[in-house]
């Protein structure tokens, strides 16, 4: 049986909560066994992108003594993935001791769908939706974790479910963490334009495995489009594989 | 002092951490390297459609005039601006142009350098010139410009009409420059790739040819 | 060139409003990655050839000091005569100072964005020598005086209505018309006059090869080549970071800078000069000066990370692709370089402090590294400005200093999180956050926030560990 250790950033453990719980119910029910260390917090992704270094170096040292050891790590945030594996080596770059240690968890820590894809060789969760749905890419996802081909094999691996083309999948949403509170009027621009591509494509819900696009899109649409929703991958494999039960 | 700011400059340069130079990836060969004289031809001829360049193709020497008397009448060419390179001076087309009603004018027709000038810009319809290298992998013409191949014939007016015989055809860029560069005491002092004629789409994205030289770009292919 | 950055959020909201440029922004995305992707795929394999002038670029910069001076000993060797500027206004006084020696009236430009960054037009203008920007865009943007829009179309988002009225103005035309191709002979017409009796031109460089001496311009309009060959003085000015080891270099980042710029194979003409004309040459300047400028970039140097970003070869592929370009448009980045490459470039040459916004004022989506045919990474590069600039905010320190305290400890982090909860959740009706009055306002502006789960995913998971303890005992 494998095991992994769940990496369960702020976002998700704060505000989506669910997330954190069908990336676990989902991993289970494929046969994975999670472990949780209660001592994670952050990654450190706000303060590296604040440019807070010294404060983000002090996050990647306790994310490495709380991780450092896990065969995998798993998590249904990608840019936090991201944050690990490609800012920790440089941003202790001159503490070998901590580098090394970075280097070596950085292959190590995976997104959820690229694990489920690539180490698990899952693609049919067993799940279940009638209905059509769309993929946003997350940048962080796609061109950070070169991560869109297994996401979109889980999805076309859910009976019923027809994965529709969303156009300017691959653009920007506008979150971009303190960005769309710095910058509200370019961010809701981005927002409404990735909202509007969502509403033409056809598709009744849509689908995306990052946190923060996730509170962004379904903030926007919360507002302006109620009726209208956006979900992490985890939940919609997650609960759709009850419903067909 | 000049030499102070040079100094100055690349001891500042040089005092700065040093990179590392990271490992060159070779550049993996192109296919066009490997294909034969007919392919070289119709690649040549299609990118340089692509950019709106006509292709004549001409059987031989003696095959070129009528094309560029066909040119001429079309394009109502009077007055022609020539190059006296390897590939036109024997075709001895101030003759030719007597007999077909051209005036065909070379850069040596003219006293000083203003009066060349006004005829390049003001009095000529078209320039004529031979081409140095054809190369296939864009569709692209190479002038060497020297005292035979004065570089405003192929700029100044509306019409460029460039010779190049078939043999001078390669297919990638670094061909060309290392037979440019082959001769150590020969190198010239300009050269020139040239893919089709002057364009411009500053104006709304739309296509302008013309803007300041060629709107027409005719390469006549002899071999 | 007026420095503008301050003015980005304001500039940019201006912007956001005006329907044309949105609509012509809104074209250019999918336009730009047909013409660039259907261009690369004429490589055998794409992704050897980026890779390949990625590390050709990489390679310059590394070693940037000697290939410089190889350019330049080759270079003078061929004839050049070689102008080493410290600074801007030393550039500019030089050219002035040769513009009056040869007794020039006027000088033609052709489209140089290190001429632009140097002020040389308004330099010289004020001092009684008129620039002519030939290249079509330049011409009217020069005419506007505005920043360029797009570094490929300096002035592509212009409405035909608003060139006719400046062409009216300038006396480039004299009957009213909103014909584009009329337009663009008016043009055509107003400048050859002034090639025609050019004495002196000033271009810019694309590629420099350290192995011959030899400089690469680029273009499609053929007003370069027209300032090569019809005056008597040629004044290339080159920004020290264009230099590459060698000819086959230049030649392959050619590809890939036609490529990406205009999505063509080359484009019409790429000019390569090796000095000045021969004796007997009838046309070709007599006098050939490349003037090397540094303006900031050998302290730029000392700077390791920053450094990368003088890979840049100015293809113009970054805005393209940036969803922040592609919303507001080159202006509000308040100077001559925009888009991604503008928020690399400025604050490096005008300083972080007056250009903030610019690094700060993207989502680090890197759309712009992706396409980047240079390898300038750069999110990379605002991170490392913001590094540079995080002690200046003294609140932001403070939050992070905390932040800091807890995010080393589980128990701590946990704790504080808990008590989070209520006074974040006193904003919420239904489950959902519409404002927060005083906080994250630019957020609630358009967007809602979930109010914060009953437990935090940290709660749940022990909870059910003693749930699960309990049902083993």
């Amino acid at each position: 049986m494998k095991t992994v250790s769940l990496f369960i950033p702020c976002l998700v453990d704060l505000f989506l909560p669910r997330i954190g719980e069908a990336t676990y119910r989902l991993l289970a029910r494929l046969g994975v066994r999670c472990i949780y260390h209660s001592e994670q917090t952050c990654c450190g992704q706000p303060a590296v992108n604040a440019g807070f270094t010294k404060e983000a170096r002090l996050a990647a040292r306790h994310f490495i003594d709380v991780f450092g050891d896990d065969e995998a790590i798993v998590s249904p945030a990608g840019s936090c993935v991201c944050a690990v594996k490609t800012h920790y080596p440089e941003l202790l770059e001159n503490e070998p001791f901590w580098r090394e240690r970075a280097e070596a968890l950085a292959p190590r820590i995976y997104e959820l769908s690229q694990y489920l894809v690539d180490v698990l060789g899952v693609s049919d969760c067993g799940a279940f939706y009638d209905g059509k749905v769309a993929y946003h890419e997350s940048c962080h996802i796609l061109r950070g974790l070169g991560v869109s081909a297994q996401p979109k094999e889980l999805l076309s691996r859910v009976r019923g479910a027809k994965l529709v083309p969303l156009q300017g999948a691959e653009t920007c949403c506008g979150f971009g963490g303190e960005f769309a509170n710095r910058y509200p009027e370019i961010s809701t621009a981005m927002v409404k334009e990735k909202c509007e591509n969502y509403l033409a494509s056809g598709a009744d819900l849509l689908l995306l495995n990052e946190p923060g696009c996730l509170l962004n899109i379904g903030g926007y649409l919360s507002r302006h489009v109620p009726d209208r929703k956006v979900m992490h991958l985890a939940e919609f494999l997650a609960a759709a594989g009850r419903e067909e039960r | 002092m000049p030499d102070d700011v040079r100094r100055f400059i690349l001891r500042k340069l040089k005092n700065a951490p040093a990179g590392t130079a990271p490992s060159r990836p070779p550049l993996p060969p192109l296919p066009v390297l490997s294909l034969n004289r007919e392919e070289l031809i119709s690649l040549f001829t299609e990118n340089l459609a692509e950019q709106t360049g006509m292709v004549y193709r001409a059987a031989n020497a003696q095959d070129i005039k009528p094309h560029l008397a066909e040119i001429a009448a079309r394009e109502q060419v009077k007055i022609m601006l020539a190059a006296t390179d390897a590939v036109l001076a024997p075709l001895h087309l101030r003759a030719w142009g007597k007999t077909t009603g051209v005036e065909v004018l070379t850069a040596e027709d003219f006293p000083d350098r203003e009066s060349y000038r006004e005829a390049a810009f003001n009095r000529v319809q078209a320039g004529v010139t031979g081409a140095d290298w054809g190369v296939a992998e864009s569709g692209t013409i190479c002038l060497l410009h020297d005292r035979d191949q004065p570089r405003l014939i192929s700029i100044a007016p509306l019409l460029h009409i460039a010779v190049l015989p078939v043999e001078r055809l390669v297919a990638v860029y670094e061909q060309v420059v290392q037979s440019v560069y082959a001769d150590k005491n020969r190198l010239p002092a300009h050269f020139t790739f040239i893919t089709g004629p002057s364009m411009t789409a500053d104006i709304q994205g739309g296509p302008f040819k013309g803007m300041h030289g060629p709107r027409k770009l005719i390469v006549i292919l002899v071999g | 060139m007026d420095v503008r950055t301050q003015e980005f959020a304001a500039a940019a909201n201006r912007e956001l409003k005006n329907e044309r440029s949105r609509n012509f922004l809104g074209r250019l995305a999918p336009y730009f990655a047909r013409s660039c992707a259907g261009a690369m795929k004429t490589f055998p394999d794409p992704a050897a050839a980026v890779a390949c002038g990625r590390a050709i670029r990489a390679d310059a910069v590394a070693r940037l000091p000697d290939l410089l001076e190889q350019f330049a000993k080759n270079a003078l060797a061929c004839g050049a005569k070689i102008i080493w500027a410290k600074t801007a206004a030393q550039a500019n006084e030089f050219i002035l100072a040769l513009a009056k020696e040869k007794g020039v009236r006027y000088v033609a430009k052709g489209k140089s964005m290190v001429t632009e960054e140097m002020g040389l037009n308004e330099y010289l203008k004020t001092n009684g020598i008129d620039a002519f920007e030939t290249d079509l865009g330049e011409f009217i943007i020069q005419l506007l005086r505005r920043p360029p829009f797009h570094i490929v179309g300096p002035a592509i988002n212009l409405p035909v209505e608003e060139i006719r009225d400046l062409f009216l103005a300038h006396g480039v035309i004299d009957e009213p018309t909103t014909d584009r191709i009329a337009l663009g002979g008016a043009a055509r017409r107003y400048l050859r006059d002034k090639f025609r009796r050019l004495d002196m031109a000033v271009t810019g460089v694309n590629m420099a090869a350290a192995d011959t001496g030899a400089i690469f311009n680029v273009e499609n309009e053929g007003n370069i080549r027209l300032c090569k060959s019809s005056p008597a003085i040629q004044v290339s000015v080159m920004s020290l970071e264009k230099v590459v080891p060698t000819m086959n270099d230049a030649l392959h980042l050619l590809r890939l800078l036609c490529r990406h710029c205009t999505g063509q194979k080359l484009s019409s003409y790429v000019s390569i000069d090796c000095g000045p004309k021969k004796p007997g040459d009838a046309d070709g300047p007599e006098e050939l000066y490349i003037l090397i400028l540094d303006n900031g970039r050998s302290e730029i140097y000392r700077d390791v990370k920053a450094r990368e970003a003088l890979r840049c070869i100015r293809c113009g592929a970054c805005l393209s692709v940036c969803p922040v370009y592609g919303k507001i448009g080159g202006y509000p980045y308040g100077w001559v370089y925009s888009g991604p490459m503008g928020q690399v470039l400025n604050p490096l040459l005008l300083g972080r402090e007056q250009t903030r916004d610019l690094y700060f004022a993207t989502t680090l989506c890197g759309a712009c590294r992706d396409v980047c045919p240079a390898g300038v990474d750069h999110p990379r590069l605002f991170l490392h400005y913001r590094e540079q600039q995080a002690s200046s905010v003294r609140a932001q320190g403070l939050f992070f200093k905390a932040w800091g305290r807890l995010v080393k400890s589980g128990g701590r982090w946990h704790f504080a999180v808990r008590l989070l909860r209520p006074l974040i959740n006193r904003f919420a009706a239904n489950g959902v956050i519409r404002k927060m009055p005083g906080l994250m306002n630019g957020w609630f502006a358009s967007r809602n926030l979930p109010a914060l789960a009953h437990k935090t995913f940290h709660k749940q998971w022990k909870k059910q560990e003693r749930q699960r303890d309990a049902g083993r005992r």
